[in-house]
């Protein structure tokens, strides 16, 4: 029996790489090319680190980095610890046992993805404001509310709350395709319920746990607006900070946050890549009926702890919002003070915002598709090298590449006319969220049976043509959805956007961002419900209804 | 149909005239021309480790139909894909006709050998409906002509030309893959074990409609299978591989009554190896005297097809197990000096199991393999 599951893929393997053809040179110099460019923001990071004018490990071992370095690293833990246990406990109920209306809340769980942290916190803050819902409705009870959320508390709450998503969609995944067999035997075998959990559950999903939180431990890293709003300051914030008057501190804090990413990402792969060896074969058992586990008298507290996060993490920040655009909206039609938005400054931003997220998300399918060849078809190792640099540019958080490349333009004497142009945000744009596209890619190439380009080869098809008409019609809705992650992301990214965006190019983030820190909170709350419903849809389109435990 | 005869209207229309101008129609695109006999020599293929395929060398006559037998993993595959060129061949020579396709110094593409294939699952566009599928090796010119109709025709799936391949049954699917490869009219045909994709039922049936295709069409065919049934089947001759060498080439009968050796004697059919001192003119062996081919003055084995021998009344041994097939039945039975000998009989049980028997040569005459 184990003899049979670890032959089986070894020989798949070995007859894979008989059919495996010598890349074409083209594509082994636009990889070249891409994982050239992928490495030149976290590059200059480190070259000008080491030729900056300070000791860098001065720097380092002082009082003002170690602070926010620990208090980073105080935040990240909390965070993915915590969304470790709602992520988990979540994936449980609403996946193995017969909690109420669990198929709505299989739906319902994983939505609060749809906010981007800052907008988020800002709805938090808003709503114990004075004006906000919270905070009014508290005083109709007599009670003058003066709890305001800030510092660690709040952004653990706040983060917590919207990256749970993470760890949830990979641990109900991993739980729906883990057949009941296993789960049977072991009650046959003689364990209880709990000790089957412990014995027989947990070591097949405990690799979905540890790469979910990990997601988590990088997104709480690289987050840049919740903590800024929470007052927080973590190293993006001094970074941010820094960066035009102290840029010696400014890059080798950067450097230090992005050898801190790198090592999370290495570790994510590492497991997520272990979990899958240890899954191998289990998508082969014909029984994929999974147990539901009765709750009996624990169904109500479930229910209720369901219903209270979804209630925080989706719901909550959604009334806040709307409450102020509606408070706006009266307001301005009482006479009150107008609004300062039109339908030039909505219409405006938005267009923005979509048309520099599609051309991001074009740019990156484009150019990881030679990569996913060169990994998924050619087996080369090239490939995976390359693939290894466009995954570390998801490693880097989205500030640091943009300030990167905004002082690489600044100083790299041919490229000056790049200083804040257009391009060089789609290319920071690209460098972070290429990655996203590259996993897709991958799968699309390798969706398309190598047999499928062989036989249009026998029938006289050129590459062009097979690539026109076999590889990329086959291909079209793998790379659809890979795309539509980066425009996903890239139209919820704040930090890139603030520092690399061109003078005068105002989108949903940073016209969201703006107005907050001006205190126009209505507005605020208007520009964030028309980025929300453009962030629901595709969350919607891309990530909830795609994903494996809806099944 | 009609809109197949686009060359037909000026000449009348009487039924007759319509019905042998379409026959005629169809003479014309029949690629009984186009078939080229196929070279193969010493040919070795190795991929980062050990040589796949060593010294091969097969020669295919225009017209002929021949199969690669061989176990898993003995390079049949690999050969036939090194033949199309999706493979690149370390040393020999691939000719078809008179174009020389690979001798280590030029090689000619996939795209443009001419040559068609078959692949285990029909490897159809999933996103081109069956027509287009048929027209995607057309020159861009004959993509619009009645030639997708008329090889959708042949495999008897004229109706089908809108359907999309996952609405089609698994033949069927074979059938327009045939087509697709055809349509193009190649120089020889490669088939990749194109009916293991089947179940039992069906494969026969395909199987038989497919041989008799490729009969009428007269294309040069090289088919892979592991299926000795389906190689003698369906194969003018029979190709042995082993290990990555040809280990025979001949008829299915030639295969089967004059092995080379004792691994082909036992990879194409049951054998009985009986060790004899010496096989010169007439062996007397535990099932009586047998006749010897080939003799060989020295230690040998002699093969005794199960069909050979008769099961009886006597005292020789015991029968050990008796599998029933329905048309036939085999019978084991050990002898008393403790060897085993399989037996093929008649659709009637003559005997159980735990009966002594005496079993007897009846056959022509065995071959001697030398040990």
């Amino acid at each position: 029996m184990t003899a049979n599951a670890t032959d089986a893929p070894r020989t798949a393997v070995v007859g894979h790489r008989a059919g495996v053809r010598r890349p074409p040179r083209t594509l082994v110099a636009a990889a070249v090319v891409t994982a050239a460019l992928f490495a030149l923001p976290g590059g200059y990071v480190v070259w000008r680190v080491m030729g900056g004018s300070g000791s860098p490990l001065a720097l380092l071992a002082s009082r003002r980095t170690i602070e926010p370095l620990w208090r980073t690293i105080q935040l990240a833990v909390l965070v993915s610890t915590s969304t470790a246990v709602l992520g988990t406990g979540l994936a449980w109920l609403t996946t193995r046992t017969d909690l109420p209306l669990r198929r709505l809340w299989r739906i319902v769980v994983p939505l609060p993805l749809v906010y981007p942290s800052f907008v988020g916190a800002a709805a938090f803050i808003s709503g114990l404001a004075p004006g906000g819902i919270v905070h009014d409705l508290v005083g109709y009870l007599g009670v003058d509310l003066t709890t305001r959320l800030h510092g660690l508390t709040g952004s653990w709450l706040v983060l917590t709350l919207f990256t749970y998503p993470y760890v949830y969609l990979p641990v109900a995944a991993r739980l729906t395709a883990l057949p009941g067999a296993f789960e049977e035997n072991a009650r046959l075998l003689g364990d209880g319920p709990r000790r089957v959990f412990a014995r027989v559950v947990l070591p097949q999903i405990w690799s979905s746990i540890a790469a979910g939180s990990l997601l988590v431990f990088l997104y709480t890293v690289s987050d840049f607006g919740a903590v800024h709003l929470m007052r927080f300051e973590t190293l993006t914030q001094t970074i941010f900070r820094t960066r035009l008057f102290d840029r010696d501190r400014s890059f080798t804090l950067a450097l230090l946050l992005l050898v801190l990413a790198l090592l999370v990402v290495a570790a994510e792969r590492t497991v997520s890549r272990s979990g899958r060896r240890r899954g191998a074969g289990l998508t082969t058992l014909g029984d994929r009926r999974s147990l539901t586990v009765p709750l009996g008298r624990w169904a109500a507290p479930a229910l209720a702890a369901t219903t209270s996060v979804v209630g925080l993490a989706l719901v909550a920040p959604a009334v806040s919002l709307a409450d102020w655009g509606l408070f706006g909206f009266l307001r301005a039609r009482h006479g009150g003070m107008p609004l300062r938005l039109d339908w030039h400054d909505v219409l405006g931003p938005t267009w923005n915002t979509v048309w520099i997220s599609v051309l991001t998300a074009l740019v990156a399918t484009v150019v990881v598709l030679p990569v996913a060849y060169l990994v998924a078809r050619h087996r080369s190792r090239l490939g995976e090298a390359v693939n290894a640099v466009v995954v570390a540019g998801f490693a880097i958080p989205g500030l640091v590449v943009a300030l990167s490349m905004i002082f690489w333009t600044m100083h790299a004497s041919p490229f000056e006319f790049l200083i804040g142009s257009m391009p060089v945000l789609v290319f920071a744009y690209v460098v972070h969220f290429g990655a996203q596209a590259m996993r897709t890619a991958q799968v699309a190439v390798g969706t398309v049976p190598r047999r499928m380009d062989d036989a249009a080869r026998l029938l006289g098809a050129g590459r062009l043509r097979r690539l026109a008409t076999v590889d990329l019609p086959l291909m079209a809705p793998g790379l659809a959805a890979g795309a539509g992650l980066v425009m996903l992301s890239t139209m919820k990214e704040l930090p890139a956007t603030l520092l690399a965006s061109p003078i005068g190019f105002r989108t949903l983030a940073t016209q969201i961002w703006n107005t907050y820190e001006a205190l126009f909170l209505p507005e605020t709350a208007i520009l964030a419900m028309v980025l929300l419903c453009i962030s629901a849809v595709l969350t919607w389109l891309l990530v909830v209804r795609r994903s494996e435990h809806l099944r | 149909m009609p809109t197949t005869d686009t060359h037909t209207p000026i000449l009348g229309s009487s039924a007759a005239t319509h019905i042998l101008l379409g026959m005629l129609n169809r003479r014309i695109h029949v690629p009984r021309a186009a078939a080229e006999g196929l070279e193969v020599s010493d040919l070795s293929v190795a991929y980062d480790g050990p040589p796949v395929l060593t010294h091969v060398s097969l020669e295919v006559t225009a017209g002929e139909i021949v199969a690669l037998l061989g176990p898993s993993g003995c390079g049949k595959t690999t050969l036939l894909r090194t033949i199309a060129g999706l493979e690149r061949q370390q040393a020999g020579t691939v000719r078809l006709g008179h174009r020389i396709l690979d001798d280590g110094t030029r090689f000619v593409p996939p795209e443009r050998r001419r040559i068609g294939m078959v692949f285990q699952d029909g490897a159809l566009f999933p996103h081109l409906d069956v027509g287009q599928n048929v027209a995607y090796g057309l020159p861009r010119a004959e993509r619009r002509s009645s030639r997708v109709a008329d090889t959708l025709e042949l495999v008897g799936l004229a109706d089908m030309v809108d359907r999309m391949p996952g609405s089609l049954s698994g033949g069927q699917q074979q059938r327009v893959a045939l087509a697709r490869a055809l349509a193009p009219r190649p120089g020889v045909l490669l088939l990749d074990e194109p009916f293991s994709s089947l179940d039992t039922s069906l494969r026969v049936q395909v199987r038989n409609e497919i041989h008799h295709l490729l009969l009428e069409l007269g294309v040069t065919t090289v088919f892979v299978t592991h299926d000795q049934e389906e190689a003698f089947v369906l194969g003018d001759r029979v190709a042995v591989l082993n290990d990555g060498r040809l280990a025979q080439v001949g008829t299915p009968d030639e295969l089967y009554r004059r092995p080379v050796d004792r691994w082909v004697a036992a990879f194409v059919g049951d054998a009985n190896l009986i060790s004899v001192d010496t096989a010169i003119g007439i062996c007397r062996t535990v099932v009586g005297d047998v006749p010897v081919v080939g003799d060989v003055d020295g230690p040998a084995e002699l093969l005794l097809r199960p069909e050979d021998i008769r099961v009886e009344d006597g005292d020789d041994g015991v029968v050990e197990l008796v599998e029933y097939y329905g048309h036939d039945a085999m019978v084991q039975v050990r002898l008393d000096d403790d060897t085993t000998i399989r037996v093929r009989t008649g659709a009637v049980l003559t005997h159980q199991r735990g009966d002594r028997v005496g079993v007897t040569y009846v056959g022509p005459g065995a071959v001697a393999l030398g040990v």
